[in-house]
């Protein structure tokens, strides 16, 4: 299989059987535990036992109307850290081995109802009566999709902002295509421009007030959901290598058209990814994928400690990544051309607990050592950038530049001015995204029908 | 087309029903409590747990019911020793009151079975004066050792008659007659209710039958302090025999009267099965048993999704819509035959079908040892399709129609030589000629 073959599809989710079999191990608990686990109020509870009774369109509306991102996120979503940790068989196995089970898979469940509702054609939403109002989205993340469908589904004029060529935000530009392929994004895409949303692609917003300033060019409200696209650097100042990459430009170069020049640079080469979260994890497995000599995952900390997903950390092992860990790196080594050669790492030793309770790494004088390296990628974290507290002066932001808005209602410090997603919460799950473009959807029509009265 | 459009109420004797949905009469529909949240739950209405009129008191045995499992299937079947109502009969009625002052919408129909003309005629009048919008006549509690009680009655028609009549004769209010299964042919005792008057029919009440027996003491289940009993099974394993009465009494024009549809139904589409052949309103008791009232809410929306995707506005344009296409066996066009068709690219190598076909059908599959794949030889295959009901991919196995002049090969006697010992002369007799098998 070619590298690029190796990018195009995700696995294969349920079929109608699997998904049955599975719904019928569920144990239907009363006050379904899952439904609880959900940072965007998903209701397993009640859409697999909708499966289970054979009403596979409610199962598909239960899903689609609370969540519109349904199908992403069932293949997305941590589900063994939210709703599945939660789930009754899950502990019923830890109670009595004897009967062990294990959790009700709900992700592949929920994916598989989401792909059953396109392959029947099944359609959710019923056209709803249009209303005057206009609402301007800023970005087509995860968080201003949920914004603007939850709008548009009540006929609200919606108009989403995209800088890009192509919506989707991080569902199109920084999740790699085997996580997560464009033939899904682009179902799913389909139930959202299905709702009558208009979408300005190659449009960004920015400039001196140029977010506030739809509120004077006829629109009634705006949701800003930029997402975080600036890197953060070990060593911002630094002048640009050759061969050293934010994981932003890296993951996008994935999928923006520039595979086969990225695919180029790795192909044989030894390649080192900085970070132990989710980020990072998709870079080296993908760096593997790309036919890469060797791939290294350096991490100043221990492995129980990586923020990434257990089944993650555990899949990039077994793809072959190199874990190194307890390694600060403190330097990039360059060539005279100032091509990347190595990484400079110091050895770590796990000191006191810091003010959030992780022991925090301390240098082991002495130790630095130099990792003979290609490529480096940077996947420690993502931020706004520097410049766009200018796009909307009037909005108060932060010391990281993360919009502070009102948790109940996603309403900024402006007047008909709101906000969700990475922006107003650092780098974050999916999931949770789309609950706040939800959460301030709701807050927009309330605000709206005020405005009115 | 819009779900809201879609009318999933009916008429059932007159009588309005927002949705075919019925609790029926059994510990589901034991109290007004438990009905009332069933309402709010969506059910439209309820026939209540059979009355008795205090005469002789009601003891439930105990424990009361035994389950059936398959494999890991829970509750396939359940088998009760449950008595009618053991309430006393004014707080019973009292409870009839409270549901129609707060539910008026909901239809409550009152169960009852009495011992003989006076006990049912003494049911019906107070049941009337207290707010039933319908009766139904319990003819058919398995439970009843009495003659002229419960099933006892379902199985002795003039009976039937007899007590449907002076009921008749008390109330105005629309009466169901509910049939036992415990018989063979339904359409009898029903013309016998409705020549007594019978406003509609009911059926199925439970199956009698024995869940199983305690490999210990050897004792039936439920184990009721050392004695097991021949009792009322339901579930989802009854619903063919639910199916079957239901449209043997939908075809019978002698009958002509509407239709309660009960046995087995948990789903939509068991629900319209039901419908399908021949029943307005649809009871349910084991479905609730094991899942609780919730059900409902996926009858509704699952019934009204199906019906929004087909273009149907009213669910009353269903009813009995499958009655056509039901048939006695006469009628099949034996010329035309099929056989099974293999779409091998699916297959994972179980090798079920080779297994069944060999010990149960035409030997039709030979097993490819090297690539563990199926090899039907076509012209042996009996078209049972009992492969496709074992084979664990969908779709794989398929049923496909042969051509006319197709011939299926007839099964090989083992040694022809052995024909020569045979001691036979062939039958040659005049008999009738209808039936061709």
């Amino acid at each position: 299989m070619s590298a690029a073959d190796r990018f195009k599809h995700m696995n294969k989710g349920f079929d109608l059987g699997q998904a049955l079999a599975e719904a019928d191990r569920c144990l239907l608990c009363h006050d379904a535990p899952c439904s609880r686990g959900c940072p965007a109020e998903t209701d397993p509870g009640a859409f697999i036992r909708k499966l289970r009774f054979q009403n596979i369109t409610g199962a598909i509306r239960t899903i689609k109307t609370n969540n519109i991102m349904g199908g992403a996120c069932g293949v997305l979503c941590p589900t063994a850290r939210l709703c599945e940790k939660e789930c009754s068989a899950r502990l019923k196995s830890l109670e009595r081995p004897e009967g062990a089970d294990s959790p009700i898979q709900i992700g592949k469940i929920q994916r598989f109802l989401i792909e059953h509702g396109w392959q029947t054609g099944f359609q959710v939403f019923e056209k709803p009566a249009a209303r005057p109002e206009k609402v301007a989205v800023v970005g087509s993340g995860p968080s201003g999709l949920s914004c603007a469908a939850e709008l548009a589904q009540d006929g609200y004029q919606v108009t989403i902002f995209e800088e890009r060529p192509e919506p989707g935000g991080v569902l199109r530009y920084g999740v790699v295509a085997y996580r997560f392929d464009m033939a899904f994004l682009e179902k799913e895409m389909q139930d959202i421009k299905n709702l009558g949303i208009t979408f300005q692609c190659n449009h960004r917003i920015d400039g001196p007030e140029g977010a506030e300033k739809l509120l004077q060019d006829g629109f009634d409200a705006v949701f800003l959901g930029p997402g975080l696209w600036d890197a953060a650097r070990l060593k911002p100042d630094a002048p640009a290598i050759d061969g050293l990459y934010s994981s932003v430009k890296y993951l996008s170069m994935l999928r923006d058209g520039r595979f086969n020049d990225i695919h180029q640079k790795v192909k044989d080469k030894t390649v080192a990814v900085i970070g132990g979260g989710s980020v990072a994890m998709d870079c080296v497995e993908s760096a593997v994928k790309l036919d890469a000599k060797d791939v290294y995952l350096v991490y100043r900390r221990s492995y129980s400690q990586m923020p990434a997903e257990s089944d993650e950390r555990i899949e990039a092992l077994e793809a072959g990544v190199h874990y190194l860990l307890l390694n600060q790196p403190v330097d990039f080594i360059t060539s005279k051309q100032n091509c990347l050669t190595g990484l400079k790492l110091v050895r770590t030793q796990l000191g006191a607990p810091d003010e959030s309770g992780r022991r925090t790494p301390e240098l082991i004088k002495g130790s630095d050592w130099v990792l003979d390296a290609d490529i480096v990628v940077e996947a420690i974290g993502n931020k706004a950038e520097d410049a766009s507290p200018q796009w909307y002066p009037n909005v108060k932001v932060n010391n990281r530049n993360l919009i502070e808005v009102d948790a109940e209602t996603g309403q900024t410090s402006v007047k008909g001015i709101f906000a969700g997603g990475d922006i107003i919460r650092g780098p974050a799950l999916v999931v949770q995204a789309v609950q706040d473009g939800k959460v301030a959807a709701k807050a927009i029509k309330t605000y709206l029908n005020k405005q009115e009265a | 087309m819009a779900k809201n459009a879609i009318d999933l109420s009916v008429d059932f004797c007159g009588v309005h029903f927002h949705n075919p949905f019925l609790l029926s009469s059994s510990p589901v529909a034991n109290s007004a409590e438990m009905v009332a949240r069933s309402f709010e739950a969506g059910w439209s209405g309820v026939v209540f747990k059979t009355l008795n009129s205090d005469r002789l008191p009601i003891v439930h045995p105990s424990p009361r019911m035994a389950a059936v499992d398959y494999g890991r299937k829970q509750m396939v079947a359940v088998q009760n020793v449950e008595q009618i109502s053991d309430r006393p009969l004014k707080d019973n009625l009292t409870e009839f009151l409270y549901l129609k002052k707060n539910y008026p919408d909901h239809i409550i129909i009152s169960s009852i079975m009495g011992f003989f003309a006076d006990e049912w005629e003494y049911l019906a009048k107070v049941s009337e004066d207290n707010g039933a919008d319908m009766l139904e006549l319990n003819f058919s509690c398995p439970h009843m050792c009495i003659e002229g009680s419960g099933h006892k009655v379902g199985q002795a028609f003039h009976l039937i008659e007899q007590f449907t009549e002076r009921v008749k004769k008390a109330v105005s209010i629309p009466v169901i007659a509910k049939m036992t299964p415990n018989i063979t042919d339904m359409t009898e005792p029903a013309i016998f209710a409705k020549n007594g008057g019978a406003d509609a029919i009911s059926a199925i009440n439970t199956v009698s039958g024995i869940s199983g027996i305690d490999l210990d003491d050897f004792v039936p289940r439920p184990n009721v302090f050392g004695i097991g009993a021949v009792s009322g099974t339901s579930g989802p394993a009854i619903k063919p025999i639910g199916l079957h009465f239901i449209a043997d009494m939908a075809k019978c024009e002698e009958i002509g009267l509407p239709l309660s549809g009960i046995g087995g139904i948990e789903t939509w589409i068991d629900a319209l099965e039901y419908i399908l052949l021949g029943a307005s309103t649809i009871q349910v008791t084991t479905g609730i048993m094991h899942f609780g009232y919730r059900i409902v809410e996926d009858m509704i929306e699952g019934l009204s999704d199906c019906m929004a995707q087909q273009g149907i506005t009213k669910l009353s344009d269903l009813i009995g819509k499958a009655l056509p296409n039901l048939q006695p066996t006469d009628q099949f066009d034996l010329d035309r035959q099929g056989v099974a068709q293999y779409n091998l690219d699916k297959c994972i190598g179980c090798g079920q079908c080779h297994i069944v076909c060999q010990d149960a059908a035409g030997q039709a599959i030979d097993w490819d040892i090297e690539n563990r794949r199926p090899q039907l030889i076509e012209d042996k295959c009996l078209s049972c399709m009992i492969c496709s009901f074992v084979c664990p991919v969908p779709g794989l196995i398929s049923f496909k129609e042969m051509p006319k002049d197709w011939r299926r090969r007839e099964t090989a006697v083992m040694d022809k030589n052995l024909e020569n010992e045979l001691e036979y002369e062939p039958f040659t007799k005049e008999g009738p000629h209808e039936c061709t098998y």
